[in-house]
């Protein structure tokens, strides 16, 4: 049944053909390798090749870094306050390696950390580390749709929202499965709203049970339902679970976490259940009209949720 | 959720980011992110399965504009995403030449790309089968040849049955393919690993004499040693009585396969599964 539901307005998983994250281990200093071991010192190399000369198919007239840098900061970088003159082109190239970089790591949808980012990718570069992000930003929007936004302001972890609604039509395009599991979670959130943004754990298990999802209970699509409701989706940041006081034994609740509310919106969710009811969302007229508030917040700048990665 | 003009103005113009001297870069659309967006979620596709995405595309965001030619939207994109060091780059498949497509990183000349969805001794796997298929005359390393390596490889410890299973792994993902126990390079790999190749076996790797671009399988001159591409083959000597080696123009001895076809097959209704797989390995 579920697979009959419309597409969730949630983003889909995106496999991109980009260096990946043990690329941007610590790069090594530029030794030359002897002919023996060439080719494994090929691999290694081009394991930190974003932070040595690349051989780029365009044939880039010598970009070199400055001998002796390494990302441990050896040359003492913290020491001179001001970016040292960098070439456009070696700004460009960490431009593009924290592109790819956010691009795969959103692939996984854990909340990317600004930690992370600044350990992996962006090394010697630290001081600039804002001016690059907001750059990467910008390119993530234009090129490709997804818009770079801090999953909760002072968060310091952010997520790729995309800004091209999903249609039907492209799964059939789509060289993944999408998710399977964007069914499911839109079924929760469609109940946590309706039953006043916030649910009881047994609450949601009840619905579940209905739709033939148990949580002792493997399932052929979803695998380990309590994992993935309790678990997965909350380290997505799609739910939050959390404890009710005083309860003993110890009882939850589900809500809404920080990347459904940048995601999609309570008039969409409404839509959603509208849908499946064969409906119209107006049929809940108190849901109907919170759905309408937010909306109308939301068009209000001050107030919008999301926006672009805010300075530390 | 409506959206400013202002907003939507500001993406559909080129952005005040760091661009290259006299580079003219085109300009993006939602047409394009989302043709950019699907494309991803392959490692490679066919030209025909590119059309249609196109046309997807169109058909979401502007029904009413006319579909660009595939190659000028395609080069669109690309001068936009030369910035970002990849490209969207066309090749072709080497046992029959059907055009395809892939998004590839111009920027790095290592397998770091497969390193997100593999672990250390599992990419290690890899690169020992890839010796082994630069080294081979035909192209082709066999299973056995390849998990006798196992011992060798970096990290965890691997066992035999495991690896059978990373290679099966590969083949899904689309990096190699195999052939009745053997394994080569799928279309995908060679787009992706041609410059890191070349520059890591030197004097291994193999280029075709008609298109200069990485053999890995194809037929060779018995004479002069000269190889070509079976689909190079199969358009060079196209309706030739008497086909000859370019280089030395003696007999050419082996079996000129037919040159790729995408009309025929869609009429005939066969798909590439159906086919009798063509006798690649001609040396």
């Amino acid at each position: 049944m579920l697979s009959r539901l419309p597409p969730p307005h949630l983003l889909p998983p995106v496999t991109v053909p980009a260096t990946a994250e043990n690329m941007f281990q610590k790069p090594r200093r530029q030794d030359r390798p002897s002919s023996q071991d060439k080719r494994e010192k090929e691999w290694e190399r081009g394991a930190t090749a974003m932070e040595e000369a690349p051989s780029t198919s365009r044939g880039a007239a010598g970009f070199q870094e400055a001998p002796g840098t390494s990302s441990q900061g050896s040359r003492g970088a913290e020491a001179f306050p001001e970016v040292w003159p960098r070439s456009q082109q070696q700004l460009e190239l960490k431009v593009a390696e924290l592109v790819q970089f956010l691009l795969i790591k959103d692939q996984k949808k854990t909340p990317i950390r600004r930690a992370d980012i600044r350990k992996h990718v962006l090394g010697d570069y630290k001081n600039i580390f804002h001016d690059l992000l907001k750059m990467a930003a910008e390119r993530l929007e234009y090129v490709f749709g997804y818009k770079l936004v801090e999953l909760e302001p002072k968060s310091r972890s952010y997520i790729l929202i995309n800004t091209l609604e999903p249609v039907e039509e492209d799964a059939e395009f789509r060289g993944d499965q999408g998710t399977p599991t964007t069914g499911l979670l839109m079924s929760i959130l469609g109940l946590i709203f309706m039953k006043g943004n916030s649910v009881k754990e047994s609450e949601v298990w009840d619905f579940l049970r209905r739709l033939g999802v148990f949580p002792t209970k493997m399932h052929s699509v979803f695998g380990d339902p309590k994992k993935l409701i309790t678990q997965v989706f909350v380290r997505q940041r799609y739910l939050d679970y959390l404890r009710i006081p005083h309860t003993d034994p110890v009882e939850y609740e589900f809500q809404w976490g920080p990347r459904t509310k940048l995601e999609t919106s309570k008039m969409k969710v409404l839509k959603f259940v509208a849908k499946v009811h064969n409906q119209d969302p107006k049929d809940w007229p108190g849901q109907y009209l919170e759905a309408l508030a937010e909306e109308e917040a939301r068009a209000r700048p001050e107030t919008e949720t999301g926006g672009p990665p805010s300075s530390s | 959720m409506e959206e400013g003009r202002a907003e939507r103005r500001r993406r559909t113009e080129a952005p005040r980011c760091t661009q290259g001297g006299a580079r003219r870069a085109g300009v993006m659309t939602d047409v394009h992110r989302r043709f950019l967006q699907l494309l991803m979620t392959h490692g490679v596709l066919e030209e025909q399965a590119v059309r249609h995405l196109q046309k997807h595309c169109y058909n979401v965001h502007d029904c009413t504009a006319a579909v660009e030619d595939l190659e000028d939207f395609i080069n669109n994109i690309n001068s936009v995403l030369e910035s970002l060091y990849i490209e969207i780059k066309k090749g072709a498949t080497e046992d029959d030449g059907r055009p395809v497509y892939a998004l590839v990183n111009l920027a790095t000349t290592s397998v770091s790309k497969m390193s997100s969805d593999f672990a250390e001794n599992e990419l290690d796997l890899f690169r020992k089968a890839l010796d082994l298929i630069i080294d081979s005359e035909t192209g082709f390393a066999s299973s056995t040849n390849i998990l006798n390596l196992v011992d060798q490889l970096k990290g965890k410890k691997m066992r035999k049955k495991e690896a059978e299973q990373v290679l099966q792994k590969f083949v899904q993902d689309k990096w190699l393919i195999e052939k009745e126990g053997e394994f080569t390079l799928h279309s995908r790999a060679i787009l992706e690993m041609e410059q890191y190749i070349r520059e890591t076996y030197p004097d291994a790797v193999k280029i075709c004499n008609i298109c200069h671009s990485l053999l890995i399988q194809g037929q060779s001159c018995e004479t002069c040693g000269i190889r070509m591409h079976l689909p190079c083959v199969a358009k060079y000597f196209r309706s030739s009585p008497e086909p000859r080696c370019p280089h030395c123009n003696d007999y050419w001895p082996h079996e000129i396969p037919e040159v790729f076809n995408p009309d025929k097959e869609q009429e005939a209704g066969t798909s590439k599964l159906n086919k009798k797989p063509l006798r690649s390995r001609q040396h």
